[in-house]
């Protein structure tokens, strides 16, 4: 109930923003980029905000639980792509001033074709990573209140697409801002007082995977409403329903009622759940399976290279006055969600310790939300799962709607025939303004139904992917195009295929067959680390080989890289 | 490239610049190399630092059973100083990226 109002105070927090963003919109240029007069902290925080997803929030703390120390490199890979878009992307960007990446792209090697594919890209990249937000929505949602599966989806949906059209990318900013904070402080609040109340880590968690996750000194009662494969990974003495059961070690059931589980039994896993055992749960890297070097380096290449081409992000950086701010705004960026990831670990390990039923129902990704009640029952309990709630909560909504900004920019813009020049050219801003309105409608409805059809697929495996895939396409376009004279339009769009489509392939075949713990398996589940590569391979080889160059490279490479403050704005004007 | 014969007085790099003349160019390719450079630099010491962890615990299994006030090592490496650092290198890397515009801008504006 607590948790319920929480939820429902940041929503009406957000929608209170939203509206007195609206009072701020005047023209379309606001709509878009907020005029472009927001200061670092303000965009820092927004970044930040529209970056900290249902990944981040909920996704961490349930793989940390579940795999163990592997996980706390894709926190690190979150954090650091902000350094590769501070070293290679975010100044230049800024300076040259297109509003999305298809405008980048179309600008920066005169060809309409390659707007149309960097579209295409940026639809697929946002929409799947809103479908993953509005199944966190779904779940959260149906936790807090109670509700349907589907309820949650469509109310998040709605209330986003909402938000966007309304409030266009200036309401958004002050709203995403606002929002890093719910997050920040609905996880770090809880996870404090929380160490503070168990006086530490308590035993079992100090453990650290030292031994199985077992049942408390009280025993466990699991209530399994639907039926629930598990393996046990010990041999274990058991009630289900009241009638005495045994079952022994690796055995596989089918369990379904009230589960009782006598104290210090080994807790038996759901399927596909493959809680790791012993001391492999504290090893950050091990010599295969799921934490093998080959994922740990992929994985960390798709989250470094990934972050620059997330088409959500990189239009917030637009709203920075010059370069220089840019890379002012990026570092405190890079502050601001070290802070916010020091927490999801917490909750892991001690999740491990005190709500090991979750690894019975396989529902390890909701344990940020039922830790604090389970550590500590009572009012205290319920008012800590209440700020977890509302960070949940505000974590998938910010997420979205930046997406949704995005999303609705492109369709809006993209979709109606190209036109030959840049950003500003001809229509009026009403007109506009009433089709992204259209756009962030339209933009939502397509995630929506896959979200509500999608309800078993695994959120970090979107999210994975469209890391991945940015890394693939986008990133090269950004590294070659704003660094190396020689890209061409043919180049770029055949590596932004071929990249683009190796990593599609490598989720496909792990989506299609079940993952194995070889290498092979770690490369189709991380393709990274091969079609990065591919990537930039066909980019550079296809430029070098094609003899049409696009028209004014040198004036682009000044406007990329020019200084502010050069008097030069007369060239750029005429450019 | 310049779109016609420039008066014979010695001219600002900034025309230069401004005009896309041959000179010109040189002036800006020596300052995206310079801040390529730079930023390469900060991608090999960040990548050097984070690159070399898996490793590391790799081929010293021992760190990795090792324990610090009651916490793995690797856990505690991984879970908390990196990001401080992370922000230490986003920071010097700024500074060093502004100061090599500034150059640019002092050497191009005042001649």
């Amino acid at each position: 109930m607590i948790a319920a109002a929480a939820v429902v105070a940041v929503a009406a927090g957000a929608i209170g923003l939203g509206v007195w963003g609206v009072r701020l919109v005047r023209t379309t240029s606001d709509l878009y980029v907020a005029s472009r007069a927001i200061t670092p902290w303000w965009n820092a925080a927004a970044i930040s905000g529209e970056y900290l997803s249902a990944a981040s929030f909920l996704g961490i703390a349930g793989l940390g639980m579940k795999l163990g120390a592997s996980v706390l490199w894709l926190p690190l890979g979150f954090a650091a792509g902000y350094l590769a878009l501070l070293f290679f992307v975010a100044a230049p960007l800024r300076r040259f001033g297109a509003y999305t990446i298809p405008d980048f792209a179309e600008a920066r090697l005169s060809s309409p074709h390659v707007r149309i594919v960097a579209a295409v890209v940026v639809l697929t990249i946002g929409g799947f990573y809103l479908v993953p937000q509005l199944k966190g929505a779904g779940l959260t949602i149906g936790i807090v209140a109670g509700t349907p599966y589907w309820v949650g989806v469509v109310a998040v949906a709605a209330l986003v697409a909402l938000t966007v059209a309304l409030g266009g990318m200036r309401g958004v900013t002050y709203v995403q801002a606002y929002q890093y904070w719910v997050k920040t402080f609905g996880i770090a609040l809880p996870a404090c007082i929380l160490l503070v109340y168990l006086g530490g880590l308590p035993e079992r968690a100090a453990l650290f995977g030292h031994e199985l996750p077992h049942a408390p000194a009280d025993g466990l009662v699991v209530k399994l409403d639907d039926p629930q494969r598990v393996e046990f990974p010990t041999d274990a003495r058991f009630t289900l329903d009241g009638r005495q059961m045994r079952a022994s070690a690796g055995e596989e059931r089918v369990l379904k009622g009230r589960l009782v589980l006598p104290a210090g039994t080994a807790v038996p896993v759901a399927e596909g759940t493959d809680a790791e055992r012993g001391e492999d749960w504290a090893r950050p890297v091990e010599r295969s399976g799921p934490s093998s070097p080959v994922f740990v380096y992929s994985l960390l290449l798709a989250t470094f290279l990934g972050t620059m081409g997330l088409p959500h992000i990189l239009v917030r950086f637009y709203t920075n006055p010059d370069g220089p701010a840019a890379r002012r705004t990026t570092v405190r960026v890079l502050g601001l969600l070290g802070l916010f990831y020091l927490f999801p670990a917490v909750y892991a390990a001690l999740g491990r310790a005190l709500t090991p039923e979750l690894y019975v129902k396989g529902q390890t990704d909701s344990v940020v939300l039922e830790l604090p009640q389970a550590a500590w029952p009572g009012l205290g309990g319920e008012l800590l799962a209440a700020l977890t709630a509302a960070g949940a909560f505000a974590a998938f909504t910010s997420t979205s709607s930046g997406l949704l900004v995005s999303i609705a920019g492109t369709l809006s813009h993209d979709a109606r025939r190209v036109r030959p020049r840049g950003p500003a050219a001809g229509d009026q801003p009403v007109e506009r303004m009433r089709r992204f309105r259209w756009a962030a409608v339209a933009g939502m409805i397509g995630p929506a139904l896959i979200a509500l059809a999608a309800r078993d697929l695994d959120i970090s495996v979107l999210v994975g992917w469209a890391f991945a895939l940015a890394a693939s396409t986008f990133c090269p376009l950004f590294l070659l195009g704003i660094w190396w004279r020689g890209l061409t339009a043919r180049g770029a769009i055949a590596g932004m295929a071929a990249g683009g489509l190796v990593a599609s392939s490598g989720i496909a075949a792990t989506l299609v067959a079940d993952p194995s713990p070889t290498t092979l398996g770690a490369l189709l589940a991380q393709p990274a680390v091969v079609s990065v590569p591919v990537a930039f391979l066909t980019m550079v080889g296809v430029s070098l080989r094609d003899r049409e160059r696009p028209v004014g490279t040198d004036e682009t490479m000044l406007a990329l890289h020019g200084p502010e403050g050069l008097g030069l704005e007369a060239l750029r004007a005429r450019g | 490239m310049s779109d016609g014969p420039g008066p014979p007085r010695p001219r600002a790099p900034r025309e230069e610049l401004a005009e896309g003349t041959p000179h010109g160019d040189v002036y800006l390719a020596r300052l995206i190399r310079a801040q390529l450079r730079l930023s390469l630099l900060a991608l090999g010491a960040f990548g050097g630092l984070i690159g070399s962890l898996p490793l590391l615990f790799l081929l010293w299994p021992a760190l990795q059973d090792l324990d610090l006030i009651g916490v793995p090592v690797p856990v505690l490496v991984l879970a908390a100083p990196l990001f401080p650092l992370i922000v230490v290198i986003g920071l010097l890397y700024q500074r060093r990226a502004d100061a090599l515009d500034e150059t640019f801008r002092d050497v191009v504006t005042h001649e």
